[in-house]
């Protein structure tokens, strides 16, 4: 039993360490030229960038742009939808080619991926329901705030302390537990909650946070690193889509206004 | 209540159902192949091969499935395994519920009556025939609700591979969340369906149960 426990020891530890350090692989464009097609992925839960629609078709600005790209460059988009938590490790597991999921660009994770773009900027924001009396950061303290786990926020979060921090899977659950009243507030991206009000009415209020870290962050594509070819490919065609409008109109339709 | 969103939904629900059947029928397949292998290698009186069954077994049952979804479906392609969602969905998932199949398998052998086997072997039965014509017919009856309570198990076990992104039942659920924040009629539906193909689950292991009794 012993060595059956050092055994899953060590081959945990292998395989933590080989996350952390994939090997180089050979340039992807080629391979997803040869296959045709390009696996884009994005967990599916995150309105109005990716969701699914009434007839369970993954749609919103990320799909969009996504698919443009991969139709630039000459080939079939795929949508993949995956859980946000394992979504680095799937793409260093070659499980898609790419992550066009709203993710923003930090030093950490450009550590492990290469990013294309940014293809739009979002900021951080504070909101809590619309009757609550708390009207500034700092009237928070003490109380428990919201956060998707993994999310640049989660760790900003931490980093200011101060609160009691609880962690969900996506702006749904956060926005369930605001109402049911189990957060006093929660930190997410401010667009997909803007978007949100206006759809579905949600009775919520954005804190004036005017210095807040990250008021303003920039989103970018992941790719795996060194394929400077793919990466190249991939920017040409966010250029140039930006160039002739069509960035603009994937923007009006899903957003509302353009977040470049 | 939703209702006209739990009828949009549910012809969606309906198709996700179906790739949670077939991955509970692939994997609970493969989970019937690796007990009859482990339960045979654990009664062996080859020492390697009962040492083999048993690190196979209480690995798989001493870790949580969800890891061993993690480290086949992301750990894998670093070993040379890369498998798409749905493969390593069956893979993970009939490795595990194997180890515990094989419990089942096996506690029915040895619960056949020690008399059973000497009396064969004593008029001039070999091992193998043995275990096939007199152990195995007694012991199968023995197995089955063990394997039932094995396959519930696995068809609600199925709902972890949503985080490999196979887009099953649950996986499909959390997807129309996203977009509706309807948690209670989404859920609902869900649950529904489950509930739907535990029952059916059940009751094939009631008529087996009963066709095979041992009066």
């Amino acid at each position: 039993m012993k060595t059956v426990f050092s055994g899953l020891v060590a081959a945990a530890f292998t395989f933590t360490m080989a996350i952390g350090a994939m090997p180089a692989q050979a340039e992807d464009l080629a391979a997803i030229k040869d296959a045709g097609e390009m696996k884009i992925a994005m967990t599916g839960q995150y309105p109005p960038f990716n969701f699914v629609n009434d007839q369970n078709e993954v749609v919103g600005f990320d799909a969009a742009i996504g698919k443009e790209i991969a139709t630039r460059i000459g080939v079939e988009p795929v949508i993949v939808t995956t859980a946000w938590d394992g979504i680095i490790a799937g793409l260093l597991a070659s499980k898609y080619d790419t992550i066009v999921g709203s993710m923003t660009i930090t030093p950490d994770r450009e550590k492990v991926v290469d990013f294309v773009g940014p293809y739009y900027h979002a900021g951080r924001g504070v909101f809590v329901k619309e009757e609550s009396p708390v009207q500034s950061l700092d009237e928070l303290k003490g109380k428990t705030l919201g956060v998707t786990l993994g999310e640049t926020h989660e760790k900003w979060a931490r980093e200011q302390g101060g609160w009691d921090i609880r962690t969900y899977k996506g702006l749904p659950e956060l926005f369930l537990e605001l109402n049911a009243g189990r957060v006093d507030a929660i930190v997410v991206d401010n667009i997909p909650v803007a978007v949100a009000v206006k759809e579905t009415g949600e009775k919520i209020r954005q804190l004036d946070t005017p210095d807040i870290e990250g008021g303003s962050v920039a989103i970018g594509i992941a790719i795996r690193k060194e394929n400077p070819e793919l990466k190249a490919a991939m920017q040409k065609a966010l250029d140039e889509m930006m160039q002739d409008g069509t960035y603009e109109k994937i923007a009006m339709e899903w957003i509302g206004r353009d977040i470049r | 209540m939703d209702v006209a969103l739990m009828m949009r939904v549910f012809p969606f629900f309906l198709e996700a159902a179906l790739v949670t059947v077939q991955l509970s029928v692939l994997a609970g397949g493969l989970g019937l192949a690796m007990a009859a292998a482990a339960a045979a290698a654990r009664l062996s009186p080859v020492a390697p091969l009962r040492y083999l069954g048993a690190t196979y077994v209480s690995v798989f049952r001493g870790t949580p499935a969800l890891i061993q979804l993690f480290v086949l479906y992301f750990g894998g392609p670093q070993v040379g395994i890369n498998l798409d969602p749905f493969a390593a969905g069956v893979v993970g998932l009939g490795l595990n519920i194997g180890a515990y199949m094989a419990e089942g398998v096996r506690g029915a052998i040895v619960s056949v009556d020690k008399g059973q086997a000497e009396a064969a072997r004593s008029i001039g039965f070999s091992r193998a025939q043995t275990m096939q014509r007199v152990i195995l017919p007694q012991a199968a009856r023995l197995m089955i609700r063990p394997l039932g309570v094995n396959t519930v198990a696995l068809v609600k076990g199925t709902s972890l591979v949503a985080t490999i992104s196979v887009v099953e039942l649950t996986y499909t659920a959390q997807r129309f969340i996203g977009s509706t924040y309807k948690p209670f009629e989404i859920f609902g539906v869900a649950a529904l369906l489950y509930m739907v193909m535990i029952y059916g689950v059940a009751r094939v292991v009631d008529l087996l149960d009963r066709r095979y009794a041992i009066d």
